[in-house]
């Protein structure tokens, strides 16, 4: 199974979406905690993580995701995971990411959801 | 399907190996006619087993034995690691506030595995660990 990890990133109305592709693993998890702190840095406190195309994800990949949390908590931001497998929603409810970020079914959804 | 299909393999110890085991899954899952949707969670399953055998598995043994097997009614997953294994009712389970707060935001793989199967069983001794899933397809 080749599923090598990739991301893309934009900025819309100062929001910032990243959404994935393949294996979230330990390296696909820093990936987007790294692109995360890069705009972090620069003052973006909304993010949505688009993880249509990773249907694989493990729990060490997940926890780099709970730095971004963490950082936006103490900054007054939010982030909205969209898109999500069913399997992956579910991993993410039992670990309880829930309490402190949202989901949405789309990109769109989770966009409207910080108006 | 009406007979039982299953795969053993031995993974060694390298980068991404447990994806070895999702394949394997996938195939036979499609083989046995059951759908993508019902294997989802199956897939992490496999995968949280996998890499935690990895990761307490012996510098001297570091393979991992994995076993599963699909019926119409359900899909049996076996791991089993060389390590030298642990006090499973030690691990308190993780907490998400706690976690947040934490350096160390790992050790989910226990929590996900117990909580996403239908029947989970672990023995662990100084010989290793062996972990048995059973994920119910209807």
């Amino acid at each position: 199974m080749d599923l090598p990890f990739s991301l893309t990133s934009e900025l819309r109305d100062s929001r910032l979406i990243i959404a994935t592709s393949g294996y979230v693993n330990n390296i696909g998890g820093e990936a987007i905690a790294t692109e995360f702190n890069r705009h972090f840095e620069s003052g973006i406190k909304e993010v949505v993580i688009n993880l249509a195309q990773s249907k694989v994800v493990n729990s060490i990949g997940m926890s780099f995701l709970l730095e971004i949390i963490e950082k936006l908590e103490d900054a007054g931001g939010r982030l909205v995971f969209s898109n999500l497998d069913p399997a992956v929603d579910k991993m993410l409810t039992i670990m309880g990411i829930f309490k402190f970020a949202g989901k949405a079914s789309d990109v769109a959804e989770a966009l409207k959801s910080f108006s | 399907m009406r007979d039982p299909v299953s795969l053993k393999i031995e993974l060694p110890k390298i980068p991404d190996i447990e994806l070895v085991a999702v394949e394997g899954l996938d195939r036979l899952a499609r083989f046995a006619g059951i759908s993508e949707e019902k294997i989802g969670e199956a897939r992490i399953l496999i995968t949280e087993a996998v890499i935690n055998a990895l990761e307490h598995g012996g510098d001297e043994s570091p393979n991992v034995s994995v076993e599963f097997t699909i019926t119409p009614k359900e899909i049996v997953i076996y791991v089993r690691d060389y390590g030298r294994g642990f006090e499973p009712s030690g691990i308190a389970d993780p907490e998400i506030e706690e976690k947040i707060r934490s350096k160390n935001k790992r050790g989910w793989g226990l929590k996900l595995m117990k909580s996403m199967s239908d029947d989970f069983h672990i023995e662990s001794d100084r010989t290793g660990t062996r972990i048995t899933i059973k994920k119910f397809l209807n």
